[in-house]
């Protein structure tokens, strides 16, 4: 029975009162520049669970940086990112790696795949640094509901168009069924039509699961329940259920601002 | 094994071949090297293939040196102890003997009358040699015999006996083998750092892109390891048979320079593959323990930034153990300077040379942004190609350091053995053509006393001394072949300027001996003029003597100086001298005397070096030997690490195609580029070889003038350059003809 209260009490407060990302006053400053203007300056975000976010700004807003501190890929100046109700600042460099295979998927514009594995071994990664076996029924499915077909799991990621390789990221990064998803300019390299595609794909097949786009391609709000507008490295304004054409309109400001 | 760990090796092993070259490189020489250590040199038989049992007097000299474990050293003789004929006699008697013949005449014989070389022992039917070599082993014991040792052979060790030089070329051939290997390991691992480093920092998107999906900084270094221990075995399947060629090869050349016996055969074994794999796992593995370490640590989100502009400058932990490095070499330096013995000095040349070849190449990206700041005048000449060339090195000294290391690590290694061979010869030609003052110099066979004496009668003759050459053991401090002179009692002053620095050198008497200053010093045989000396002839017969002068001309004339009278009926040859050098006298006395002795042959001043001529011959053989082996593994490092940087350069290369550079203006920017890592390299280079080129130049000869001719110089500066030119300009025209964006022309 004591164990059984123990384990409660450690994971109960973690999904009852945490959201699975939260900032709180982070700031970032890159190298030398400690004097200059912060990447991320006292930036205080929520990301609800479920919740499907895109975060907005113009070159050089600090919105990278923000996907990073909040993915533990960066470790922030000052304040506190808590990921799937975990401190990162108190978690080895190593505990943070287990983290983000365990509960944490990835997408980026491009360097998503590694070019030496397949489709089917690029899926399973990070279940294979989890040291988990990959089933194949798993990621049959995984693929499935990323529309890929059996034909081209056993292809190299060379082989695929780029909507194709998206897609790929998009299966590996829900393998885990993780908690959260950082996407990094998903769309970026991709044409407007393809781009709708795997968006649509992302939004569907992560249903439940807490999605940060970073993004400066309007078009993309238009799955988001939320758009986050930064500037200078700060939170400029949160609109909520964002319109492509009302959101084109505040990056144009800020971008006539900066 | 996981398969995502080794997807690299089996599906894209492109930027992984160098480590493979590389380390196939390395186990080959190994294997060589190895196989020329534990080569099969048992000598034949010869004469006595028909003896059961062969006994002769202890073939090996003993001494007891100082205190401890290794106190008891042993050296192989050259010439027999010999035996007393009744010797033959007796060992008949032993039971189970048919026959027991002493024999002489072997090379290296006694010449002293009722005395032979050895005892031939035939079996009766039916008893082994073994258990007769038992018999006689415990008669001789029994018959009071017990003190002075014997040799007592049996089977292939037979051969030993019958020529007893085999023994004495066995140990110089195998203990050069043997002592090749760990500078051959430690050179793979330079060149393969640098190699596998590259082929890291290449692939660091990749290892960033497996961060971020979780993998810890411990998978991505064992997955690092992973691909290095697969090149590792590749390489060593690779190198095995090329190895096993090799030293077959170097065991045919070390039996040609008498420095193996001359029937001898290359270790040849399945288990040679085993060595070649261990040999180069072992050395991939180690050599990318840094780089892997560095792509494990580097956080993922950096190194995903580090993708569009890698790291501009090295860490400051870099730069420390660099500067480090640096300072340790200083310090050596002065260590070795400050070293008494040459022999000192000589030991301390390779960590010098290493510890100076790892500062050049920790503080490399520092030493290639300086350089970039030096060429800058190079772009007015260059106009826009060599301004592009210069953009692209100032922006990424890291990445243009891992070429240009590579090329100053094998100009300070070729060319500091290099020219450290051509200064001792340099030095030693300059001192024989000094050392000599006397007007001309008989050789020829029969110099023996009575010549010495018939040319003394000769009118005008002033002075006139017999000289040959003579290899005794001594312990300076270790027991060692020491090479020198047995010389007449004639006045050594008006025949011979050996640059005496203390005593007197005008007759050496039975019970004295003139040492180099070299070999005297404290740390070699520490002796000074009156000291107490105990040589060992080569039949193993010690001479105590007292050191009557030192000398400094020794690099032509050898170590020791020794009465002639002494080594009589020791050496394994009849009593006689090499050359007789003669001051006054007149040309047409000494050709009628020349005339009567057929072989004799006169001439003017020339030098009584046999000795000191061979020592030559097998060093210079040696250094050649290892300067090709050195020179081999930079060429592959070079060569490797151009080719690997060049390729990776595509992008920039498609880029400049786009924004209209036209063929000619981007080869003229890789020309640029090429021409700085050679330059950069060269000076590198040279700083970091020069260093060991003077302490091993002033150990040997005394001066701290190293000689470098100008020929091999230049061969040096327009090899280096033309692989340099190879490694870049082929890998870009290859890629340039598929890349139909550069404009023509």
């Amino acid at each position: 029975m004591l164990t059984a209260t123990a384990d409660t009490v450690e994971q109960s407060p973690v999904s009852a009162v945490h959201a699975p990302v939260e900032l709180t006053d982070v700031t970032k400053r890159y190298g030398r520049r400690r004097r200059g203007v912060p990447a991320l300056d006292r930036v205080s975000l929520s990301f609800g669970a479920g919740s499907f976010t895109a975060v907005l700004g113009v070159s050089g807003s600090g919105k990278s940086t923000l996907l990073q501190c909040a993915a533990g890929l960066e470790r922030p100046s000052a304040g506190t990112v808590r990921l799937c109700g975990t401190d990162l600042a108190g978690l080895s460099q190593r505990r943070q790696a287990v983290l983000r295979r365990q509960r944490v998927g990835f997408v980026f514009q491009d360097l998503n795949l590694l070019p030496e594995l397949t489709v089917e071994e690029n899926i399973a990664l990070p279940l294979r640094l989890d040291h988990r076996r990959a089933g194949r029924a798993d990621i049959e499915l995984a693929a499935a509901r990323v529309g890929l077909g059996g034909g081209q799991l056993r292809r190299r990621p060379a082989e695929l168009s780029g909507g194709q390789q998206q897609r790929v990221a998009i299966a590996r990064a829900l393998i885990t069924r993780p908690e959260v998803i950082f996407a990094d300019e998903p769309t970026g390299a991709l044409d407007p039509h393809t781009a709708v595609g795997v968006l649509r794909l992302l939004r569907e097949a992560a249903d439940g699961t807490t999605v940060v786009i970073v993004t400066h391609d309007p078009q993309v709000t238009r799955f988001c329940d939320r758009a986050v507008f930064l500037h200078d490295g700060r939170v400029d304004r949160v609109l909520p259920d964002p319109e492509p054409a009302v959101v084109a309109r505040v990056l144009h400001e800020l971008g006539e601002r900066s | 094994m996981r398969g995502w760990m080794l997807a690299g090796v089996r599906r894209s092993p492109g930027p992984l071949i160098g480590t493979v070259v590389a380390s196939a490189a390395a186990a080959a020489l190994t294997v060589a090297a190895l196989s020329v250590a534990i080569a099969d040199t048992s000598a034949p038989a010869g004469r006595l293939a028909g003896a059961s049992v062969v006994v002769a007097g202890d073939t090996s000299l003993h001494v007891t040196v100082g205190h401890g474990d290794d106190a008891r050293q042993s050296l192989p003789l050259p010439a027999y102890r010999g035996l007393s004929a009744g010797l033959a006699g007796q060992l008949a008697r032993v039971p189970g003997v048919a026959a027991a013949t002493g024999e002489s005449g072997f090379p290296g014989g006694v010449v002293r009358p009722g005395d032979v070389d050895l005892v031939a022992v035939t079996a009766k039917p039916g008893v082994s040699p073994g258990v007769l070599a038992g018999r006689i082993r415990a008669a001789l014991s029994s018959a009071g015999h017990g003190g002075r040792g014997y040799t007592i052979a049996t089977g292939p060790a037979r051969g030993d006996v019958a020529d007893l030089t085999a023994a004495v070329e066995r140990s110089d051939g195998q203990v050069l083998g043997a002592a090749l290997i760990p500078p051959i390991v430690t050179i793979s691992l330079f060149v393969l750092a640098a190699t596998t480093g590259l082929a890291v920092s290449l692939r660091r998107r990749r290892f960033a892109l497996l961060r971020t999906v979780g993998a810890t900084r411990g998978q991505v270094r064992r997955a690092i390891l992973a691909e290095l221990a697969v090149c590792g075995v590749a390489g060593g399947a690779l190198g095995w048979l090329p190895g096993v060629a090799l030293g077959g090869l170097g065991v045919h050349a070390l039996a040609a320079h008498q420095m193996l016996p001359a029937d001898s055969a290359a270790w040849r074994s399945p288990w040679l593959l085993l060595v070649a794999c261990g040999v180069s796992v072992i050395v991939a593995v180690l050599s990318g323990q840094i780089a892997a370490r560095r792509a494990g640590r580097t956080s993922p989100a950096q190194a995903l930034r580090e993708t569009v502009a890698e790291g501009t400058w090295p860490s400051p932990v870099r730069i420390l153990l660099g500067l480090g490095a640096a300072g340790g070499a200083g310090t050596l330096m002065a260590f070795t300077f400050g070293q008494k013995s040459a022999a000192g000095q000589l030991a301390l040349a390779l960590p010098l040379l290493l510890t100076c070849m790892v500062a050049v190449a920790l503080l490399g990206p520092v030493l290639v942004a300086f350089a970039a700041w030096l060429a800058r005048p190079a772009r007015a000449v260059g106009g826009p190609s060599a301004r592009l060339a210069l953009a692209a090195i100032s922006a990424q000294p890291r990445r243009t350091a891992s070429a240009v290391i590579p090329v100053a690590l094998a100009v300070a290694l070729v060319g500091s053995v290099y020219f450290a061979d051509a200064s001792i010869a340099h030095a030693t030609a300059a001192q024989a053509g000094s050392t000599v003052t006397a007007d001309r110099v008989i050789s020829g066979p029969g110099l023996d006393a009575g010549a010495l004496r018939q040319v003394r009668a000769l009118p005008g003759v002033r002075a006139a001394a017999g000289v040959a050459p003579v290899s005794v053991a001594a312990t300076d401090p270790d027991l060692e072949p020491v090479y020198g002179e047995a010389v007449s009692d004639g006045p050594l002053n008006r025949v011979l300027d050996l640059g005496v620095t203390s005593g007197r050198l005008g007759a050496l008497r039975p019970g004295q001996i003139a040492v180099s200053a070299l070999e005297a010093a404290p740390g070699a045989m520490g002796v000074h003029v009156g000291s107490r000396l105990t040589v060992y002839l080569p039949d193993g017969t010690p001479y105590r003597a007292t050191v009557s002068a030192l000398y400094t001309r020794s690099l032509a004339s050898g170590d020791v100086l020794i009465p002639a009278s002494a080594v009589d009926g020791h050496t394994g040859a009849a009593p006689g001298f090499a050359q007789v050098l003669v001051s006054g006298g007149t040309a047409g006395g000494l050709a009628a005397l020349a005339a009567g002795h057929p072989g004799w042959h006169v001439a003017s001043r020339s030098v009584a070096n046999a000795a000191a001529e061979r020592a030559a011959a097998q060093d210079g053989f040696a250094n050649n030997l290892i300067l090709g082996l050195v020179a081999a593994l930079a060429a592959v490092a070079l060569v490797n690490t151009l080719a690997v940087a060049t390729v990776e350069r595509r992008r920039a290369l498609r880029l400049l195609g786009r924004v209209g550079a036209s063929r000619g203006q981007v080869a003229a920017a890789f020309g640029w580029h090429a021409l700085f890592v050679t330059v950069t390299g060269l000076v590198a280079g040279a700083a970091a070889g020069a260093v060991t080129l003077v302490a091993v130049t002033k150990a040997a000869t005394g001066s701290w003038v190293p000689f470098i001719p100008l020929a091999p110089a230049a061969g040096l500066v327009l090899g280096v350059g033309a692989l340099v030119a190879g490694a870049v300009m082929i890998p870009f025209y290859a890629m340039s003809r598929r890349e139909p964006a550069l404009a023509a022309g």
